[in-house]
C-alpha cells in the first residue's frame, strides 16, 4: 500500500511561479506592515502639508503650485516601495527559504520574474490609491481656499503616476536585493540612491551635472507621480518615467546575470 | 535513479567534492556517510541544480534536476530544516509550494498529515522545534509524491520516536520502488536505516557497496585468548593471523568455537576466550581517519603556548 497517493497533474509554468509569489507575499505580515505603511505616510502627509499650506498657497506670497503639494506624501512613500521589493527576497535569503524556493522552480529567472510581476501590480494599486486619497484629503482643503485641482490631466497622470513609479521603484529594490541578498545591505542601498545620491547630484556643476541630476534615478522617476515637480531642471514626466524603466532595466538584467551564476 | 559522473566542485582554492561517480538505485534506501565537511551537503544540492559543479555532472532521472519538467515530482528534497520564513505558517509553506508546481492543493494536508503536523499547520514555522522544522522539512520533501527522495541529515534534532519514524517511513518509500538518499554523520544511525552505503571523506568516495559487504569487510570479528601458555598456543593457532600482547592473544580468520578446539587439540590452557566484534562506527572511523578535516589534537601542557 502506498503511503502517498499518486497523482498526475500538468508541468508547472510562468503562471503557478506567479500564483505561488502571490501567495508568498500575501503570507507574511511584513507586506502587509509596509502597505499600511505607503497608504498612511502617503495620503496622510499629502493631506497634512495641505491643510497647513493651504492658506499660504492661497496668498499671494506663494511661489510654489498647488500642483506640488497634491501629492506632496508620494514623496515619501517609495521608502515603503523599497522595503517591500528588497524583503521579497532578502528574507528568502536570510532565511534560507531560497533553498526552498528554487529547489521547487529551478527556473531562477522565472521566480525573478514572477515576483517582479507581483510586486509591480500590487505596488501600481496600493500607489495609485494611496496617491488618490491624498489627492481627496488635501485637495479638501485646497477647495476651502478656492485654489482646488480638478482631477483631470496632469493631476490624474500623477494619481496612477505614483503608482507608476511606485512599481518600478519595487522592482528596481528587488533586484538590488537579488544582486546584494542582504535586507540592510539592499534597503540602504537604495534609500542612499533614490533619496540621498539623487538629491546631492545638483551639486555638480556645469552641463555635465545638469545632466547627471536630470538622469538620476531619484530624480527622473519622480516626475511621472506629481502634477508640477518643485524641481523645474527636471525631465518631463513621460520621459523621466522612460529614463527610470530604463534604470530598472539594467539593474533587473544584472541581478539576472549574476543569478544564473551564482550558487545558493 | 541518481547519477554522477566525475563531479567536482571547487570553492576558490578549497575542494568540497573531488571528482566523484556513484549512482544511487531505486528501490532501497542508500546512506551517504561522511564526517562534517566530507562534502555531502555540496554533493546533495549539486543533484539539486542549487550550486553548479565546478566540473561533471549529475543527473536524475536521466536529465539534470534544473531541465525537469516537474521539480517537485521528480525529486523531493530536505536540505536543510531552515529553508523556511520563519512568519509562514506550516500550511502556508506547503501550500505555495504545490502552487508553484501545480499539485493538488489537498497534498497539502495529506503530507500535514504523514507527519503529524496537523495540529500545528497554522501555527509559523519561526516558532517550532527543531524537530517540528525536520517533518515540516520532509513533508516539503514528500508534497510532489516524488521518484527520488534526497533528505541532507534527517534525523538531526529529532527525539527517539522521530527517529524511529524517520526510519520505517525511509523503508517504506524504498519499498515502494523509490530512490531514497539520506546523509548523516552518524554510523550507527546509517547501519540501522540503510541497505547501500556510499562513504565520502574529503570529497572522494572511500566505500560504496551494500551494507552487508561494509559489515563483513570493515567489522571483522576477533577471538580473544586469554592463556598461561601463549607460546604453545600461538603454535596451535599458527595458521591464523595473530597479534600477541603478553598472555593475551588476538586471533583473526577463525571464530570461538574454531580456536577453542585447536587449543583444545593442542592441550593448551585457556582463562579466557572472547569474541571481539569491531563496531560499524570504529570501521567507519578507521576507514575516513585520514579523511577528516578538523582534527581535534590533544597538546601536552609543555606543548600549549604560554
Amino acid at each position: 500500500m502506498s503511503i502517498l497517493t499518486l497523482t498526475e497533474s500538468p508541468s508547472p509554468g510562468w503562471l503557478d511561479a506567479v500564483r505561488a509569489e502571490h501567495q508568498k507575499m500575501f503570507s507574511v505580515r511584513s507586506t502587509w506592515w509596509t502597505l499600511v505603511a505607503i497608504v498612511v505616510l502617503g495620503a496622510g502627509l499629502t493631506t497634512l502639508i495641505c491643510a497647513t499650506s493651504a492658506e499660504w498657497l492661497a496668498s499671494a506670497e506663494a511661489d510654489e503650485a498647488p500642483g506640488s503639494f497634491i501629492t506632496w506624501g508620494m514623496m515619501i512613500a517609495p521608502v515603503g516601495a523599497v522595503v517591500l521589493g528588497a524583503l521579497a527576497i532578502t528574507t528568502e535569503y536570510g532565511s534560507g527559504q531560497i533553498r526552498s524556493t528554487f529547489a521547487t522552480t529551478p527556473a531562477r529567472g522565472r521566480v525573478l520574474a514572477a515576483k517582479a510581476l507581483v510586486l509591480a501590480v500590487v505596488l501600481f494599486l496600493v500607489g495609485t490609491v494611496t496617491a488618490l486619497i491624498g489627492y481627496v484629503g488635501g485637495n479638501h482643503f485646497l477647495d476651502r481656499h478656492g485654489i482646488g485641482l480638478a482631477l483631470e490631466g496632469d493631476v490624474l497622470r500623477a494619481m496612477y503616476g505614483s503608482g507608476l513609479y511606485l512599481a518600478a521603484l519595487g522592482v528596481m529594490s528587488l533586484a538590488v536585493g537579488f544582486i546584494v541578498r542582504h535586507t540592510a545591505a539592499a534597503i540602504s542601498l537604495m534609500l542612499a540612491l533614490i533619496f540621498v545620491v539623487s538629491g546631492m547630484s545638483p551639486l555638480i556643476p556645469g552641463r555635465v551635472g545638469d545632466w547627471i541630476e536630470k538622469l538620476m534615478p531619484g530624480n527622473a522617476g519622480p516626475s511621472i507621480a506629481t502634477p508640477v515637480d518643485f524641481n523645474p531642471n527636471l525631465l518631463d514626466a513621460w520621459t523621466g518615467y522612460g529614463v527610470f524603466l530604463a534604470e530598472t532595466a539594467i539593474v533587473v538584467a544584472v541581478a539576472w546575470a549574476l543569478l544564473r551564476r551564482r550558487d545558493v | 535513479m541518481i547519477e554522477a559522473h566525475s563531479l567536482t566542485k571547487h570553492y576558490g582554492d578549497a575542494v568540497a567534492v573531488a571528482g566523484i561517480d556513484m549512482v544511487v538505485e531505486p528501490g532501497r534506501v542508500t546512506g551517504f556517510l561522511g564526517p562534517n565537511g566530507a562534502g555531502k551537503s555540496t554533493t546533495m544540492r549539486m543533484i539539486l541544480g542549487l550550486d553548479r559543479p565546478t566540473s561533471g555532472r549529475v543527473t536524475v532521472n536521466g536529465r539534470r534536476y534544473v531541465d525537469s519538467p516537474a521539480p517537485l515530482r521528480e525529486v523531493g528534497a530536505l536540505l536543510d530544516a531552515h529553508a523556511v520564513h520563519p512568519g509562514r505558517t506550516a500550511r502556508q509553506h506547503l501550500r505555495q509550494l504545490a502552487t508553484s508546481n501545480r499539485l493538488d492543493p489537498r497534498r497539502v494536508d495529506e503530507v500535514l498529515d504523514l507527519v503529524g503536523l496537523t495540529e500545528v499547520a497554522d501555527k509559523r514555522a519561526g516558532k517550532f522545534s527543531l524537530g517540528m522544522g525536520q517533518r515540516l522539512g520532509i513533508a516539503a520533501a514528500l508534497i510532489g509524491d516524488p521518484a527520488v527522495v534526497v533528505l541532507d541529515e534527517p534525523v538531526n534534532g529529532l527525539d527517539p520516536e522521530g527517529i524511529r519514524w524517520v526510519r520505517s517511513l525511509a523503508r517504506r518509500l524504498a519499498d515502494e520502488g523509490r530512490t531514497v538518499f539520506i546523509s548523516s554523520h552518524l554510523m550507527s544511525e546509517m547501519a540501522l536505516m540503510a541497505d547501500h552505503l556510499v562513504v565520502i571523506g574529503r570529497g572522494r568516495i572511500l566505500a560504496d557497496c551494500s551494507m552487508d559487504r561494509f559489515m563483513a569487510e570493515h567489522a571483522a570479528s576477533s577471538v580473544v585468548v586469554r592463556t598461561p601458555e601463549p607460546g604453545a598456543a600461538a603454535a596451535a593457532l599458527r595458521e591464523a593471523e595473530l597479534e600477541r600482547e603478553g598472555d593475551v592473544l588476538v586471533v583473526r580468520g577463525l571464530d570461538a568455537a574454531q580456536v577453542g578446539d585447536l587449543l583444545f587439540i593442542a592441550g593448551v590452557r585457556v582463562h579466557e576466550l572472547t569474541t571481539r566484534r569491531a563496531s560499524l562506527e570504529d570501521a567507519f572511523m578507521t576507514l575516513t581517519a585520514d579523511a577528516v578535516q578538523f582534527h581535534a589534537t590533544a597538546r601536552t601542557p609543555e606543548e600549549v603556548p604560554a
